[in-house]
This record gives structure tokens, C-alpha cells and sequence, in this order.
């Protein structure tokens, strides 16, 4: 079989009502306020699926949700008796997820999967299959090209999209994409030599029309060498806020912390809630002692694990250039101004 | 606000007094951390040395309770350098002669003695301020509550008309809302002496205006102020009350007293969304409906009126405050039918001018909210207050004198106590300490303590402490930090097992009634 199809925009609903028949679709909503964000898509022709906008959430929340009950308990006859909420998950599609996202998925798999298996990220994570969609235009905030995480990718899709105008070039990664696309082959002809020399045109077009000016290597490099100095750490964490929306809007965030909570005299629930490294209780020790200066290197940790432990640990760092952070923080302490401020002398 | 949010950014200098804004109020803090980066110079005035005041170029750390002599010595100092605006008090203002006379006889070296703070601090600061061509001031409660709260902010204005630095973009006096719907909750006349629309009560064309659209005969007499009913104790005049949203037993000073007030009266019926510690006194209590449960607005400090639409459906058995109002009013006789909140914003519109072009289908879609005072249906909004001229006017200036705090330290309560909030938890903390993650960050509430003072108590990080004041006591633990200065303390009041209000004093400032919960004395032991 060939790697490289093509898909008209006219069957681009027909296929994705195919594959509602026996996946759970996720894809970019926009909803009646203006934003969009990937939803389980329950009514195919009342969601208008929007590919041309950056979709506020990625794909994380689907697979780690925010919070997630882990078991149950309750006691009996003086014991208690633990009840694990089973790991079994909806087969689903992912559709529309752009480069940065979808690297993003890979960093889990290596978070989650890598040492000891998360059984409740593995039951969500096998049965899915992720379709991509490249970016001809990256979005204002954009800095995938720093990150080396798109706009375009080459690896690590199930299937991956680029949209040609009144169709789409279709590529085939890994064998679950195959599957899907055997099944319903109907919609699909296989793409000239054209549409792959197109494709690569647009991809040296969306890697020269960045906006901003992210320097990540130089960052990398003096952050390895230790050359970045406390002075831009205090300053950086005197004006974060704390308020958490970076790592919670992050695709590549994973911490996340265990909580009980009582449901009844003799039952409760242990959950998992999503974390940041930020926070002062992350590292607060029961006495009241906290290891980080809060006030000088509250934001240390996150930009040593992104720039420099993963590196070191992945050979790449886990910022996916997404943006998002960018957007969402108001104290101005976004890691694009931090890779400014740790790339210069 | 006079002004709008955004228009902080672009200010030359910024004044932050009694608000410690980056946990109180982090977007309006953003805003000044950006103008200072573009180059803004910022004062802050604060007891304490908040996050703001270690990015200020300037930080007057004064003693509590001194805010009118320290605002005196900085415009005498404007005054002295030729930095007053005469042209903007010629043509918009009135009773300058006063404001002036007044600061002639100012002794600066009697206010660096009263305030604590060095002179060529405050020199600084009125230079700064005076120079500039778009200054700002912000303030919070720390003005405000203090038995001289009203004078406080006279003496804001004073400083702000002094240099003409209002009535124009960028320049202006900003209070600071602690809600999210205070200032919509004020607008619309949740205040004893005024209708929707700061329409006066007890006159008699707005009375008159009111019974005939609601059809009904109205009181001319102002009511109550809060303190007035939770304070009134067993044998005071109130019968029943009707609270909604609002949990005075932890909230007012003389706890008490309140419990006194709250445990006698005939009938107390509690509108909250959780069962909050004044809602166990209640006979009725209605389950109200959340933010996401409902639609309406909310206004914010810059008096922007902003839609908010119903997210979820009302869980459980809750309703929402209007629909609880309606009922309750429909089965006393007083049938309130209203189709939607937008028919309800109609009336708004009729009644109050000031939110006269205000209707529902204005806020919708792409906007933004609107601006008050918003005449009619085609009026813009108004982002900044005073164009042209002063509400009353001219802008009066009204001097004031140094008047101390009630109670300052003594030989048997040595160490002023301040009170106010922190970062994760709000007010008396119904919501917020339903939240696991908001309880690891800060679980319980901590007395801030100075080293030195410390050291003296032979206190360590941590430890017990009880704490008294002349109208109780409670047991708190310690926590030892620069953030106070020598001899003050300060804790929050977000927690019902520290009751801080147990402390704080009741005296009200005479005007505003605000009661001096950021000055009081205390002694410090520790518990054995």
C-alpha cells in the first residue's frame, strides 16, 4: 500500500460519520461564544467542527483528565473494602490535532508509559487513534519551529491531513491509521507526486511566516551550562501570579497530586487532581518548611523540567511551542519571555 | 474606578496605597507590573511589605493608621517645589485656600515622626507624583477601613485634584472592588440610603419616582447600616433579618455580639450556595444558585456592566437569587413577574440613569460589557469619570487632620494588628475552602510575626500563639517573616476555627460605617 492519499473536503464529513460508528469522535468545536475547544462529538451535523482556529484546550484532558477517581472505598463490619474504578476506555478518534499537540501525546506516552505503566492513562491511550493536521498558517503565538515539534510533522500520527485547498493530502504513520483508512477506503485515491511536492512547499511557507522570535536552542544551551543567573529566576517568580493556568493549559504537563475525600461516614473516593510545579504546596513539607524559595524560584522548576531535565532525560525539550502559555499568563512570566531573558548574555 | 483597568498600563506613575494588589487583586496588578515595565515608576504605601512593594521604585512602609498626615506631608512637599496644578484648581475646583492654608503649617519633620517614614522617602514619592503628567492612584481597604476611612480618601483626592491629575485619560482615583459584583450590588441600591442608581432615599422626587413605577408606597427614612443590625444585640430593635450571599458571623468585627444579635432575632432566613456558619442560626434557608447557574450581569470595579449567561442547569434543588426574590415576594402579595433577567434590566434602564442605554441585547455577542454612566441606548459607555467636570461640580478640596487610630499599642497590648486576605482563599472562605487544592496552599490562617519580635517572644516558625485583644482572644500559629514591620502583626480572616473578628475593634468610621479592622492592639503569648 501507498503512503500518501488523497481526501476530498466534500467526503471529509461522510468519512468522520464512518468513523463515529465505532469510535468516540474528538475533535476542535467551536461553540456558541466564539471559542473552540476538542469535544466528544455526539451530533456530527449540529457541531461545527473548526480546523481554522487554534483550539483553546489540547488533547491532555482526554487522556489525564483534571480530576479522576482512581478507586472507591467504604467500610463494613469494621473493614474497609477498596473498589478500583475500572480502567477500560472508549475506543476514540482524535481528529485535527495539530503538531504541537500531538508531540504532546508522544511526551505523555514517554510520562506515562515509559517506566512503570499508568493503567488509567494506558486504558485511554490504546484504544485511541490520533489524525493530524498540519499547519499552513502557525497562530500568533506560535513557536512550534523553536521546538522543533511542527508545523508539519513526520512521525507519530496515526494518519496526518494537510489541507490543499478543496482537498486533503492524507499520510500514513503508524498501523492503526492503516486499519482505519483500509476500512474505509472508499474515500480515499491515492495522491500524486503534486500533492507531496505542494505539501512541502507549504511547509517551507508556514516555517518562515512565525511571528514570534523564539531562540529555544541558545536557551537550552546556557540553561546546560549553567549560565543562566538567579537574578532572572527572582525576577520571573516575583511576577508570577500563581494562578497554575500555565501548567493547566499545558499539553505536556503531567504532575498531578492524590487527594481523598470523604463521600459519607463510611465511604470516599481517592482522586487525582492535576498539580503544578508552581504552587507552593507541591513542594511544602507537612511541618510548614518549603525546600524552594517561593517567593525568588517558584517558577524554576517549571522551566528546568521543560529545558533542561528533558533534554538531558529525551534528547528534546518538553515544550511543544503551543502558545498557550503565552496567551494565558498574566503575570508575563510565559516561557517564550523566559527563553528571551535565559537566551541573552 | 474613574478609571478604566487598561488605562493603568499606560499611566507615567502609579500610587498603590492600602492595597496589597498582587494577591488581592492580580488582574489589576498585571497591570501595573506591565506598565512598569514600560517604564511606569510605582509608590506603594503599605504597612507591610507586600510583593508590590518590593517592585516599587519607592515604598513608604508608614504605621498603621497614619495615611492622612503621610498624603499632607507629600502634597506640602508638591506645594513647596511648585508642582501643584493651578490652572486645573482655577478652573475645576473650589476651597483650595483652605487645603493650603492647612499644609502651611504642616512640620514635615512632625510628619516623619508620626508616619515612621523617612522624608526623603516621602519626598521622593511627592515628586514622582507631581512631575508626572498621568498618574494614577489605586486604593483599597487599607484607606478605607479606619475609623478616618472617609477622610483617607479625601485626602486621595486632595493629592489627585492638587496636581490635577483626574478628569483626563491615564490620571484618575481608582478604589478597588473586592467582588466581582460589589460595585453592580451598590448600583443597584444595596445600600441603606439609596435607590438603584445612588438616588437618595430620603428624596422625595426619586421616592415618588420609585412608588410609581413599583405601585407601591415606600419609606422616606434611610435603613440600617450593617453594623447597626448585627450589632444590635439581643435587645435591639431588629425582629427578623434576610441575608443573602453574606456571612457577617465571621465577617464583622465583635463576633459576639454578632452571634448575640443572629441567636435572638425572631425569624433569620439565610440565601447562601453552602450552608455558611451564619446560615446555622437560620429558620429558612434557601439554596441558592451559583454564577454558572444563571444568567445576568456583573458589574466590576471599572463600572463595566458585563452579561453573564447560564453555563449549566441549577443543580439540586437551588434556585436563583432573583427567582427566590420573585417567589417570595409573589407569596407575600407582591406579584413580581418578570419574563427573563433582560425584562428585569429594563427596569433597571427606566430607574436608574446612570445604566439607562443598558439592555441585555447590548451586551450580547461581541461586546465587552458597557461603561456607566450610560445615558441612553445609544451611548457609548464612559471609560474614564469627570470629563469636563466633577459630578457635584467643582471638586472641593476638604483638608484633614492627623486623627490617631482608636486603639494604638500599649504597655499590656504592645503590637498593632492588621487584618486582610490572602491569595488563595476568599472572604470567609464558603467557596474556596471547599477546594482540596486551595486547602494544601493554605489550610489554616497564620499570624505574620517579625523576626525581631519574635525573637523577643522566643517564638519559632510555627508555633502556638495566643493572641488578645481587649475584646477576646484566639490561638494561631506563627509564621516569621519581613513581610511586617517590628511591632506590627497581621493575619487573614478567611477561617472560621481563627476567628480574627473576635479581635478587631467595632468604632466606625461616622460617615461610611466601616468598622477599623486594620487597627487594633493586641498582646502576644505564647500558648502553653
Amino acid at each position: 500500500m501507498e503512503d500518501n492519499y488523497r481526501l476530498s473536503k466534500d467526503h471529509l464529513q461522510s468519512f468522520l460519520r464512518k468513523i463515529k460508528k465505532d469510535h468516540r469522535l474528538v475533535a476542535p468545536v467551536a461553540n456558541q461564544h466564539g471559542d473552540t475547544m476538542f469535544s466528544v462529538i455526539n451530533h456530527l451535523d449540529r457541531a461545527p467542527i473548526e480546523l481554522n482556529d487554534q483550539s483553546q484546550n489540547g488533547i491532555k484532558s482526554f487522556l489525564f483528565p483534571q480530576q479522576e477517581t482512581l478507586f472507591t472505598y467504604h467500610a463494613e463490619n469494621g473493614d474497609y473494602h477498596f473498589q478500583a474504578v475500572a480502567g477500560k476506555a472508549e475506543p476514540t478518534v482524535y481528529f485535527g490535532v495539530r503538531s504541537c499537540d500531538l508531540m504532546a501525546v508522544l511526551y505523555m506516552d514517554v510520562a506515562f508509559m515509559g517506566g512503570v505503566k499508568d493503567q488509567q492513562y494506558l486504558a485511554k491511550r490504546r484504544d485511541s487513534i490520533l489524525i493530524g493536521l498540519n499547519c499552513n498558517q502557525p497562530f500568533s503565538n506560535c513557536f512550534c519551529n523553536a521546538t522543533k515539534s511542527g508545523p508539519f510533522l513526520e512521525y507519530g500520527f496515526d494518519l496526518q491531513l494537510t489541507d490543499l485547498g478543496d482537498h486533503y493530502l492524507v499520510q500514513v504513520g503508524r498501523p492503526k491509521g492503516r486499519a482505519l483508512l483500509k476500512k474505509w477506503q472508499q474515500y480515499f485515491t491515492p495522491a500524486p507526486q503534486e500533492d507531496v511536492q505542494r505539501q512541502y512547499q507549504l511547509s517551507l511557507e508556514a516555517m518562515s511566516n512565525f511571528r514570534l522570535n523564539v531562540h529555544a536552542d541558545q536557551a537550552i544551551q546556557r540553561l546546560k551550562a549553567g549560565q543562566v543567573g538567579g537574578e532572572i529566576w527572582e525576577r520571573l517568580s516575583n511576577r508570577c501570579q500563581d494562578c497554575g493556568g500555565c501548567a493547566y493549559i499545558c499539553p505536556t504537563c503531567t504532575c498531578f497530586t492524590i487527594v481523598d475525600r470523604r463521600l459519607s461516614d463510611t465511604s470516599g473516593e481517592r482522586l487525582r487532581n492535576w498539580d503544578a510545579c508552581t504552587f507552593a504546596g507541591f513542594t511544602k513539607m507537612a511541618g510548614g518548611h518549603n525546600p524552594v524559595d517561593q517567593k525568588n524560584r517558584a517558577i524554576e522548576q517549571r522551566f528546568m523540567h521543560k529545558l533542561c531535565y528533558d533534554v538531558k532525560d529525551h534528547g528534546r525539550p518538553s515544550c511543544v511551542g503551543c502558545g498557550r502559555c503565552v496567551g494565558i499568563c498574566f503575570g508575563g512570566t510565559d516561557i517564550v519571555r523566559f527563553i528571551k531573558l535565559a537566551g541573552e548574555d | 474606578m474613574t478609571n478604566s483597568i487598561n488605562e493603568i498600563e499606560q499611566a507615567e506613575v502609579i500610587l498603590a496605597t492600602g492595597s496589597n494588589t498582587t494577591e488581592a487583586h492580580p488582574q489589576i496588578a498585571r497591570r501595573m507590573l506591565d506598565a512598569v515595565d514600560n517604564g511606569a515608576k510605582l509608590i506603594v504605601i503599605d504597612p507591610r511589605r507586600t510583593r508590590l512593594a518590593e517592585e516599587a521604585t519607592v515604598h513608604l512602609q508608614l504605621r498603621p493608621g497614619t495615611d492622612i498626615p503621610l498624603l499632607n506631608g507629600m502634597m506640602r512637599v508638591i506645594l513647596d517645589e511648585s508642582l501643584a496644578d493651578h490652572l486645573f484648581i482655577d478652573m475645576r475646583t473650589e476651597n483650595f485656600a483652605a487645603l493650603r492654608d492647612m499644609l502651611y503649617k504642616i512640620d514635615l519633620a512632625e510628619t516623619e515622626r508620626i508616619t515612621g517614614v523617612p522624608l526623603e522617602k516621602i519626598r521622593q514619592a511627592a515628586q514622582l507624583y507631581g512631575r508626572a503628567r498621568r498618574s494614577v492612584i489605586c486604593y483599597c481597604l487599607g484607606i478605607t477601613q479606619h475609623v478616618v476611612g472617609t477622610k483617607n480618601v479625601q485626602a486621595i483626592a486632595n493629592l489627585a485634584m492638587l496636581t490635577g491629575n483626574v478628569e483626563k485619560e491615564f490620571t484618575g482615583v481608582d478604589p478597588l472592588r473586592g467582588q466581582n459584583n460589589v460595585q453592580g450590588a451598590c448600583d443597584m441600591g444595596a445600600l441603606p440610603n439609596v435607590y438603584p442608581g445612588y438616588q437618595a432615599v430620603d428624596n422625595l422626587d426619586f421616592k415618588e419616582k420609585f412608588e410609581r413605577v413599583w405601585q407601591t408606597k415606600l419609606s422616606a427614612e434611610p435603613g440600617l447600616a450593617l453594623m447597626d443590625m448585627t450589632h444590635s444585640g439581643k435587645h435591639g430593635p431588629l425582629k427578623a433579618m434576610f441575608i443573602m450571599g453574606e456571612n457577617p458571623f465571621l465577617s464583622d468585627p465583635l463576633v459576639d455580639k454578632v452571634e448575640e444579635t443572629l441567636a435572638n432575632l425572631e425569624f433569620l432566613v439565610v440565601s447562601d450556595i453552602f450552608l455558611t456558619e451564619t446560615a446555622k442560626f437560620a429558620h429558612v434557608v434557601f439554596p441558592a444558585a451559583s454564577f454558572a447557574e444563571k444568567t445576568g450581569t456583573f458589574t466590576n470595579s471599572e463600572r463595566r456592566v458585563q452579561l453573564v449567561r447560564q453555563a449549566i442547569a441549577p443543580i439540586g434543588n437551588c434556585r436563583t437569587d432573583a427567582e427566590i426574590i420573585c417567589e417570595l415576594a409573589d407569596r407575600m402579595g407582591f406579584p413580581m413577574d418578570y419574563e427573563s433577567p433582560a425584562e428585569i434590566m429594563e427596569e433597571i434602564a427606566l430607574l436608574a440613569p446612570i445604566y439607562g442605554g443598558i439592555r441585555h441585547d447590548r451586551l450580547d455577542g461581541d461586546s465587552w460589557g458597557l461603561q456607566w454612566p450610560c445615558w441612553d441606548r445609544n451611548h457609548p459607555g464612559t471609560p474614564f469619570l469627570h470629563k469636563y467636570y466633577f459630578t457635584r461640580g467643582k471638586g472641593r478640596f476638604i483638608p484633614g487632620d492627623h486623627q490617631p487610630p482608636v486603639e494604638v499599642p500599649c504597655k499590656d497590648f504592645p503590637y498593632y494588628l492588621n487584618t486582610g486576605r490572602i491569595y488563595h482563599h476568599y472572604h470567609t472562605g464558603t467557596m474556596t475552602r471547599k477546594s482540596e487544592m486551595l486547602s494544601r496552599e493554605s489550610g489554616e490562617a497564620l499570624l505574620q510575626i517579625h523576626p525581631a519580635d519574635a525573637a523577643e517572644l522566643q517564638v519559632r516558625n510555627g508555633d502556638t500563639l495566643c493572641v488578645a485583644s481587649r475584646r477576646g482572644a484566639i490561638q494561631i500559629r506563627a509564621q516569621i517573616t519581613t513581610e511586617v514591620a517590628k511591632g506590627s502583626v497581621y493575619t487573614s480572616f478567611h477561617f472560621s476555627e481563627t476567628p480574627v473578628n473576635r479581635l478587631t475593634i467595632d468604632t466606625q468610621d461616622p460617615i461610611a460605617k466601616c468598622p477599623e479592622y486594620k487597627v487594633c492592639a493586641v498582646r502576644i503569648e505564647k500558648a502553653s
